[in-house]
């Protein structure tokens, strides 16, 4: 009794919303979330994954199911409340809404008011609300990122995906620095990081050391990264000396960016992943007991009680 | 300000030795070879420099002496120059630690005495009177003796009183009287020979 008592939805979870986004596509993002959605479910958390992907919502074929009529469209429109909107699945505990599936008319953005769909957000019943944030649009959403209680980084092991995800982070770090800072500072910043881009510095440059030394820039939104850590997950690695990946990523963040970000787990390239969305069936419901289901167990129980896992030395 | 070991391995002053040796490996892959994760980041340059202080970081951290003062100089309440805690200045703190204790390796000097040199080179009848004789004559203590055969001083007294009830069998006996007569510039074998002749004659 204790236990359902404690995953009861009436607790005031705070570390609830959580974003997964990538610098490049095609790394997995959308496996991720549903499959991390999925492992949530069946830990008996109550769970709704939101399909943010603006270059053509799939979270339904991830999870198995048919693209539903009602979709974030209505809500963005005016038309639906929030709870009007969300999908019950088959699976139990997980709900959806689907993402704005018909893309012949582009949603416009700049009428979108992030605050109300948070203070929504928040107010719904459920454990945890996994937010699928496609690529390559990030200024549009970049209030509603920042918003998250939980960001999670996903990476494929090949150098183009490992690039895209520190270009991500720079200008996750600049979009941050730029809301905080006077416009000269920021401006300074940017043609200081321009001639370091073309090896035209004469020292190496470090974010941190670079923030504390000038006038006008806050350090505020950096040691708030700081404090809530971008979690990164590695997708798709090969063997297991690549795992270790994931340290470096995190190495190269904290010694150039001066920013700490967690590496919370890696999932290994799994054939039976491609074999069932194939039957379009979540691979965690078709085959539970691929080696893949485990690695998202460890990485949601790193996510929900880190302090459980510290423990063991 | 210059990191400190600690932070160029990204630890904690409070990590255990096998977190640092974990945290080295890991760093040494990451900035060697051409890792995926420092491309676009570090050139080829930066990430040799991070690698040299990778290793600096690691040879002290990494040797429990050597972390030890570090951590006294870096932790302690007083205030520190930042010279106090490179590598050299570390490295050269351990050396007066572990001073080695210097073997006086100068051969003692002694007045010559013909008439005994003659008594010496005429000696064909060796006993442990004679060794004792020898010894002093040629300026030897005791202890040095022992400290540069590495033999027992309580061995080599009881080898000149010739007194087998402190001494090990007759083979290793003859072995220390070998080393001993060696020692002093005699020939270790006619010596041994012929003392432990007088030697079995004692029991």
């Amino acid at each position: 009794m204790e236990l359902v008592n404690k995953t009861g939805s009436s607790e005031t979870n705070k570390k609830n919303i959580w974003a997964v986004q990538s610098g490049k596509g095609g790394v997995g993002k959308t496996f991720v979330t549903s499959s991390l959605a999925l492992t949530l479910s069946k830990l008996q958390y109550s769970v709704l994954v939101i399909d943010l992907d603006l270059s053509g919502a799939n979270i339904h074929t991830a999870l198995g199911l048919n693209p539903s009529h009602l979709n974030l469209r209505h809500y963005l429109e005016g038309q639906k409340d929030i709870s009007q909107i969300i999908i019950p699945t088959s699976y139990p505990k997980l709900s959806y809404i689907q993402g704005i599936w018909d893309s012949w008319l582009p949603f416009n953005f700049n009428e979108f008011d992030e605050q109300k769909f948070f203070t929504d957000l928040r107010a719904l019943d459920f454990d945890y609300i996994l937010i699928d944030f496609g690529v390559g649009s990030f200024e549009k959403y970049f209030n509603l990122y920042l918003e998250c209680d939980e960001k999670i980084l996903v990476s494929s092991p090949e150098p183009t995906s490992i690039e895209k995800n520190y270009r991500f982070i720079e200008s996750y770090i600049c979009q941050n620095l730029k809301s905080k800072s006077t416009p000269e500072a920021f401006a300074k910043l940017i043609s200081t990081l321009r001639e370091f881009r073309h090896k035209t510095l004469d020292k190496p440059f470090s974010f941190k050391t670079y923030l504390k030394e000038n006038e006008g820039l806050t350090l505020e939104p950096f040691n708030k990264l700081n404090r809530e850590p971008i979690k990164l997950i590695l997708n798709g690695i090969r063997s297991h000396s690549v795992s270790d990946l994931g340290y470096s990523i995190k190495s190269v963040c904290n010694k150039y960016y001066g920013l700490h970000i967690e590496y919370v787990g890696f999932l290994e390239f799994d054939n039976s992943v491609w074999q069932s969305i194939k039957n379009r069936e979540p691979v965690l419901i078709s085959q539970p007991f691929t080696p893949v289901a485990g690695q998202f167990l460890n990485i949601c129980k790193n996510l929900t009680e880190p302090e459980n896992l510290r423990a063991v030395v | 300000m210059k990191s400190n070991f600690y932070e160029i391995l990204e630890l904690t002053t409070n990590a255990a030795q096998h977190e640092i040796t974990t945290a080295y490996e890991r760093a040494k892959t990451t900035y060697s070879g051409d890792n995926p994760a420092i491309y676009t980041i570090f050139s080829d340059q930066e990430a040799r420099e991070l690698l040299s202080m990778i290793e600096e970081a690691y040879s002290i951290l990494g040797n429990k002496t050597l972390r030890n003062i570090y951590d006294q100089r870096l932790l302690g309440h007083s205030k520190i120059n930042a010279e106090d805690l490179t590598y050299d200045s570390i490295l050269n703190a351990s050396r007066l630690i572990f001073q080695d204790s210097k073997v006086d390796t100068k051969k003692a000097s002694f007045v010559r005495n013909e008439e005994l040199e003659k008594e010496i080179a005429d000696c064909s009848n060796w006993n442990g009177d004679m060794l004792k004789k020898i010894r002093e004559y040629k300026n030897v203590t005791l202890e040095k003796l022992s400290d540069t055969i590495k033999v027992n001083s309580f061995y080599i007294k009881a080898i000149e009183a010739m007194t087998p009830n402190n001494l090990p069998a007759p083979v290793f006996v003859r072995g220390y009287v070998i080393q001993m007569a060696k020692e002093l510039g005699l020939n270790g074998k006619a010596v041994a020979d012929s003392y432990m002749k007088n030697y079995s004659k004692a029991n």
